[in-house]
């Protein structure tokens, strides 16, 4: 990995969220809170009145972009994220982020994720070894 | 009902958890993944970071959700996560000994945050594998103020 510094981006990662994806990672993470697939319970509790993606897909996709960023698993130190917005599904999303420190071999990494409709779904920082 | 503060520092019982290469592919493809590793059948298999979400989110809740003192209810949204790792990447045969705890139980505005902490060691080792930190969004259930509440 070379010519890391402050301000280098990542490559973005774009994905959709729609009906498979959802039961997708549902059945992957184990949580199948209906609030991801199920539009009659949906309709009922989700602040959008529909189906939303779960929180921990959005930041599965960050964490794809910094890992792919990063060379690798063994090379992720940390990932934080804040699940600042739903993610409605039948909408894609793209995450990225931007380098915002380099020291002692590690990167610090604003993270990202914005809804197709513009509206910034997820917050985040992560930090890699170099 | 507010959720019940003297909880605060509670140590729940720990757990297993053995990371299986079938899992570790059916989560790399659940994330469109492409790093050929997620999905060997070789000894370079190696799970994304992100792959803790399985062991950490569902079941280190599930010892609260089922604690009666602790005064969780349905309404709720996941706010934030936090992944600290330790010295290398999972692998298919890993066993893990998983033990949560509750960090924090703080308020805002008429919503409640839970912090929940699940430590996860290598079971031969010792050694950390990988430290969550999951804030749950209790929905509408803060105390009410004294002066509401009279």
């Amino acid at each position: 990995m070379s010519a890391i510094e402050v301000g280098t981006q990542l490559e973005p990662v774009t994905q959709p969220s729609n009906l498979t994806a959802s039961v997708m990672y549902a059945g992957a993470s184990g949580d199948f809170n209906s609030l991801h697939y199920d539009q009659d319970f949906a309709g009922q509790v989700s602040p959008t009145g529909g189906i939303i993606a779960h929180g921990m897909y959005s930041m599965g996709l960050a964490s794809r972009a910094l890992t792919a960023f990063a060379g690798g698993p063994e090379n992720v130190l940390e990932v934080a994220v804040r699940f600042t917005r739903p993610w409605p599904l039948g909408t894609s999303s793209t995450f990225g982020g931007e380098v915002t420190e380099v020291e002692d071999g590690v990167a610090t990494v604003k993270l990202w994720g914005d809804n197709e409709d513009g509206t910034r779904i997820l917050r985040g920082t992560g930090r890699i070894k170099l | 009902m507010a959720l019940n503060q003297d909880k605060v520092g509670e140590t729940y019982p720990s757990y297993t958890y053995e990371v299986t290469r079938a899992k570790i592919h059916e989560y790399a493809v659940a994330l469109g993944e492409s790093d050929p590793r997620y999905l060997s059948d070789g000894d370079d298999c190696v799970a994304p970071p992100t792959f803790a979400a399985c062991f950490t989110v569902i079941p280190g809740g599930a010892a609260l959700f089922a604690d009666p003192d602790l005064g969780t209810h349905p309404a709720l949204v996941h706010g934030s996560q936090r992944y600290v790792y330790g010295d290398r990447a999972l692998r298919p045969g890993d066993h893990l000994d998983c033990t949560p705890r509750i960090a924090d139980i703080s308020i805002r505005g008429s919503n409640e945050m839970l912090t929940v902490e699940v430590e996860c060691r290598f079971q031969d080792t010792g050694e950390l594998a990988v430290t969550s930190e999951g804030v749950i969004v209790f929905l509408g259930s803060a105390p009410q103020t004294e002066e509401g509440a009279a």
